[in-house]
């Protein structure tokens, strides 16, 4: 039987086994944000189709953490100079293509201590692990957030024969299956995807946990909170960056 | 108890509230939406801000079902028709000419129904959309959270044929740290409403004795075939 009752009860399991085979590597990654953020660094977030998600679910809201850049696919059209036809093109898919990703990357302001967080469900497309080769290249530490249970059953897509997840310095697998639907059917599909549920936890589990760890050290949060002169001048602090 | 740990506590208790309080009125948004997709009509997806979470959990996605179209803000950007910076602002959202946009930029159809969704139901822009879906006679499901939609007073829902809630508090805050407010739990909770909605619509289709046109995840051997297949014949109109 499909039904509501059926996900729900199947993503609380999955959320349980998120929690707990990746704990160490969210506070992994919650120190290294930390980290980041008191040396006046920026995370920058990437991800593809869906995974964009992930990033916009902790910016731009109360209790956001504003030294956080999402690196915006569009940004590829509107600040790259890539024609709307050909970034739009659905039978020629933008996201698959290799050797493009710098175009995006040099776009923006990236200083020394900064640090990426790139998502991809698959791990297997060209934008994502060129944007991750690149970062780890400029030498910046490079969190991965992936299904690899769907990375290890596909096969790479990208010239360089490699996944995402090996350029991590930390993996997170959000566990979701192969093919990012949970829930079995009668017919050959499976239904329900779980990869953007699965995702917000990490983000928002992660960015509290952060947010903890600054406090902890005394500094000053560059926390969102309400008061819009508090909020303006911690936007006006990361201009051109966040 | 670590943080990390109670924000996972955090959302599988507001889940089941979730699931509680909004499993009737899903039943019967799944048959609205499974009679609008037999009769060739598309869902037509529009999120407000982070309601756009929503909009993308539903529209064009592994493991859904095919007949959701999303009106994107994004699309106009990339076509130049409005400006990025008016997006940032939040202030195309008081623009009701938009949906002249949309209506010149898609494939709108009168078969189609509208999805809409909005935390506190009172944009412009928005109810723009539900007026003249409404006045064309189509049905309208919105998606609000109605501890914030009666506080600001929203409008949203006097056009709505049914809702559903995203079941936040207003403010929607996970938890405080030190005195410090911190995360959220409203677009995670939408985002397992969405999928729940899914589930129920799969279900409508079986219990009607018909294959559902569920879309396999772009990142999997032969799922480009397999989609254009179930996308191609709407023509442009759904994707």
């Amino acid at each position: 039987m499909v039904d509501a009752k059926k996900f729900l009860d199947e993503i609380e399991i999955l959320l349980d086994q998120l929690y707990d085979s990746q704990k160490d590597n969210l506070e992994a990654t919650a120190q290294a944000m930390k980290e980041c953020i008191e040396q006046d660094g920026v995370v920058h977030v990437f991800g593809s189709g869906h995974s964009v998600g992930l990033g916009i679910d902790i910016k731009n809201r109360l209790g956001a953490m504003v030294p956080i850049h999402i690196m915006e696919m569009s940004d590829f059209v509107t600040k790259g100079g890539v024609p709307a036809a050909e970034f739009m093109d659905k039978k020629n898919i933008f996201e698959r293509k290799p050797n493009v990703a710098g175009k995006l990357y040099n776009l923006y302001n990236i200083k020394p201590q900064d640090i990426f967080i790139v998502i991809s469900n698959s791990g297997i497309n060209g934008v994502v692990i060129d944007i991750a080769s690149l970062a780890k290249e400029h030498g910046h530490k490079v969190i991965i957030i992936t299904s690899m249970k769907h990375t290890l059953a596909e096969e790479p897509r990208h010239p360089s024969g490699k996944k995402l997840y090996e350029y991590g310095d930390i993996v997170i697998d959000n566990c979701g299956p192969h093919g990012d639907a949970l829930i079995e059917t009668s017919g050959v599909a499976k239904v329900c995807s779980v990869s953007s549920i699965c995702n917000n936890c990490i983000a928002q589990s992660m960015a509290a946990r952060t947010i903890e760890l600054l406090q902890a050290d005394g500094f000053e949060l560059p926390v969102l909170n309400g008061d819009e002169a508090h909020d303006k001048a911690l936007k006006k602090k990361y201009e051109g960056r966040a | 108890m670590d943080t990390k740990r109670k924000y996972f506590d955090l959302i599988k208790a507001r889940l089941e509230k979730a699931y509680e309080t909004q499993n009737d009125k899903m039943k019967v948004i799944a048959s609205m939406f499974g009679e609008c997709m037999e009769n060739l009509g598309v869902v037509q997806l529009f999120g407000v801000k982070h309601g756009e979470e929503f909009v993308n959990e539903l529209n064009y996605r592994a493991g859904g079902i095919a007949p959701y179209h999303a009106l994107r803000l994004k699309d106009l950007i990339l076509k130049e028709m409005i400006k990025q910076e008016d997006v940032d602002s939040g202030e195309i959202y008081n623009d009701i000419t938009v949906m002249d946009k949309f209506e010149e930029f898609y494939k709108l159809d009168n078969r189609d129904m509208y999805c809409l969704v909005s935390y506190y139901g009172t944009e412009p822009l928005i109810i723009e959309i539900a007026k003249r879906a409404k006045a064309r006679g189509q049905k309208i499901v919105a998606v609000v959270n109605k501890a914030a939609y009666d506080k600001v007073g929203g409008t949203l829902l006097d056009y709505a044929d049914i809702w559903l809630d995203m079941c936040a508090e207003d403010p929607d805050i996970a938890m405080e740290i030190g005195g410090v407010k911190v995360g959220q739990l409203s677009s995670t909770t939408t985002n397992v409403i969405a999928q729940m909605l899914t589930a129920e619509v799969y279900s409508y289709y079986v219990s009607h004795g018909k294959e559902a046109p569920v879309l396999l995840s772009a990142n999997v051997k032969g799922a480009d075939v397999h989609n254009n297949s179930l996308t191609d014949p709407y023509e442009g109109r759904v994707r």
